[in-house]
């Protein structure tokens, strides 16, 4: 009589791969597998859209691609002449003067949510969500028909009202993030010490969240310094460099971008990547300082916490 | 009589905050931050006053015909401007990135939150904002250079095997697949991926982990707890997230414009065919030459374009909202 088998021991097969065996097992590793590679298909979507710009971006930058500016340039003009420093100019100077107003509103928004007891709080919120899908291509219409009815020429300062509109809901809503994190009883402690709300706020809840108010401040920048379509409506392009809103044609990055794609010559295409390339730079050290301020904001909470 | 209830009257037992007693300070600080809040409604309400003063001329000329109509004609002698394949067109393109994004969005997040290791997931939540803080007019340089090569092979292999479903037909005598719905709706959903997957990792993060260690010790694996745990209770924040996404594409204008071949002849479900429409890319590709009236219609337009996202966007909020109780 042969001797009776050893019973089987599933529980020796603890490696993680045995988990995905017999048909239940299939269905877990479908999901995996399956979300792995959905997954990677936005990744290389990604890297792809980075690696173009970059690699293409880099044959058109030389040094005077970064300080020189367009005049005298045509769509086919070598590389060696004209670059962007005009558009880099333009871009920084409507960008600022786009902060300088939605910067302290957004900022005011952000204090009325947290601050106050006002009973509208919840609609002020959902109007600031609604205003944040707000397509860009209708603001810039909007700023439009604002200087349509006010017969003005266009001019770098509508171009900066155009920004506006798209970079106030970020700023409230990442300031006010921001001021949520500060806790409650900082300010109830100043309130309790006498403090009116104003000092409550500029003396202790400001300075608390003073990272985070910066990085509401570079993520409003990073959402509006690449809007094309806003500008086209809204300014006049200048191949020269001109500082002065108020008058004349200005150059911006993304402008700059749209109508060399637009001459669709081989070497205005190659300034169009390189423009990119520029802007995305612009974008990248917003955008990273952001999440580094963030990441030491966080950091710093959890140390204070333990 | 008086009713007699057996509710006492509520005690105030304390001061609410901001309201009441308020020095000279606090009341001018109060008024100037309720002043800039008051001031996005009225910012709104500007929005939709200047786009209508300026549409109107175009609305009251072409009636309700500018809606679905499919005639733009601007000559000396007269003006028809109707957007009918455009608001179509935008809306096919949407529903496109959509359906492309959807999947491609959850999955990411329930990657990013279920599976992946902290370190990894943290890298892979930052790539993916970064996506979406990319600029639009890169995304399109990159989508009509780039991309659309690719995106032409998916096109001609899903026309030669699947060309016998009426989707991925196309007309007879078409060649080349580019320039197409499909394409635009690819580059859309390049774009809203972020936003979607930003909402649905949000809603995945704050999960119940006991509601799925539960599961996990009643026996079910890791897809029953998928389908049947999380999705039945996170989809209404997922759709959410899917309409924000909605709002954005509608509005999208600039990448649209490089990867489309636009045309008011209607392309009514070939996504394959190259031809389409975009309302917002139509006001960008007409706006150079517009006459003084078509100027009003291409106003009116995005009056229509403003409305719909607006609409979308309130309704997705609600949505959104509602199933993030801890933003609150």
């Amino acid at each position: 009589m042969p001797e009776p088998r050893p019973p089987k021991q599933p529980w020796n097969k603890s490696s993680k791969l045995a988990s995905f065996a017999g048909r239940r097992g299939f269905a877990d590793a479908v999901l995996v597998i399956g979300s792995l590679l959905l997954a990677a298909v936005v990744f290389s979507l990604l890297l792809s859209v980075l690696w173009s710009v970059i690699v293409t971006g880099s044959s058109a930058i030389k040094p005077q691609f970064i300080y020189q500016n367009n005049r005298y340039i045509s769509t086919t003009t070598s590389l060696d002449y004209g670059g962007v420093g005009h558009a880099i100019l333009g871009t920084l100077e409507l960008v600022l003067l786009a902060t300088a107003v939605a910067l302290p509103l957004g900022l005011a928004i952000a204090v009325y949510l947290t601050q106050s007891q006002s009973k509208l709080r919840n609609m002020v919120r959902s109007i600031t969500q609604a205003l944040a899908g707000l397509p860009s291509v209708v603001s810039g219409l909007f700023v439009l028909s604002i200087i349509s009815f006010l017969g003005a020429p266009k001019s770098g300062i509508f171009g900066a009202l155009a920004l506006f509109p798209l970079m106030l809901p970020t700023v409230a809503r990442v300031a006010e993030e921001a001021l949520r994190l500060v806790p409650a009883d900082l300010r109830l402690a100043a309130l309790g010490l006498g403090a009116p709300n104003y000092r409550a706020f500029f003396q202790v809840i400001l300075p608390a969240a003073k990272t985070g108010i910066i990085t509401a401040l570079l993520l409003g920048l990073a959402r509006v310094v690449g809007e094309t379509a806003p500008l086209i409506l809204t300014i006049q392009a200048n191949d020269g460099t001109n500082l002065n809103p108020l008058d004349g044609g200005i150059a911006t990055l993304p402008t700059y971008i749209y109508g060399f794609i637009s001459a669709g010559y081989a070497s205005s295409i190659t300034r169009a990547w390189g423009a990119s390339l520029v802007l995305l730079i612009i974008v990248g050290i917003l955008f990273v300082t952001a999440r580094l301020l963030t990441g030491e904001k966080k950091k710093k909470k959890s140390k204070a916490s333990k | 009589m008086p009713e007699i209830t057996d509710k006492p009257k509520a005690v105030q037992v304390r001061r609410t905050l901001g309201k009441g007693v308020l020095n000279r300070g606090d009341r001018l600080f109060f008024g100037i931050t309720s002043a800039a809040s008051y001031f996005a409604f009225i910012l709104v309400g500007l929005i939709l006053v200047f786009l209508v003063a300026q549409a109107w001329p175009a609305l009251q000329e072409q009636g309700f015909a500018f809606v679905y109509g499919d005639k733009w004609e601007v000559s000396e002698e007269k003006t028809i401007l109707q957007i009918g394949p455009m608001l179509y067109g935008s809306v096919l393109i949407a529903l496109l990135g959509v359906l492309v994004a959807t999947p491609l969005a959850v999955a990411t997040a329930y990657l990013i939150v279920f599976i992946l290791p902290k370190g990894l997931s943290k890298l892979s939540t930052n790539l993916i904002d970064l996506l979406a803080a990319l600029p639009s007019v890169i995304i399109g340089l990159w989508g009509v250079l780039v991309f659309t090569p690719i995106a032409q092979g998916w096109a001609e292999f899903l026309h030669k095997y699947l060309g016998w479903i009426p989707i991925f037909s196309t007309e007879k005598g078409t060649t080349t697949l580019n320039s197409s719905p499909f394409i635009a709706g690819w580059i859309v959903a390049v774009m809203i991926v972020p936003i979607i997957t930003s909402v649905t990792r949000e809603i995945f993060s704050q999960f119940d982990r006991d509601l799925v260690n539960g599961a996990l010790a009643l026996g079910a694996t890791r897809w029953t707890v998928f389908r049947r745990v999380i999705l039945p209770t996170t989809s209404g924040g997922i759709t959410g997230g899917v309409l924000l996404g909605l709002g954005r594409a509608i509005g999208e204008t600039v990448a649209i414009y490089y990867v489309l071949q636009l045309s008011m002849n209607i392309n009514l479900f070939q996504v394959l065919e190259p031809r389409g429409g975009a309302i917002a890319s139509w006001i960008l590709s007409r706006f150079g030459e517009a006459t003084d009236k078509e100027f009003h219609g291409l106003m009116a337009a995005g009056l229509v374009i403003f409305i719909t996202t607006l609409v979308i966007n309130l309704i997705a909020n609600v949505i959104v909202n509602r199933a993030q109780p801890w933003r609150k």
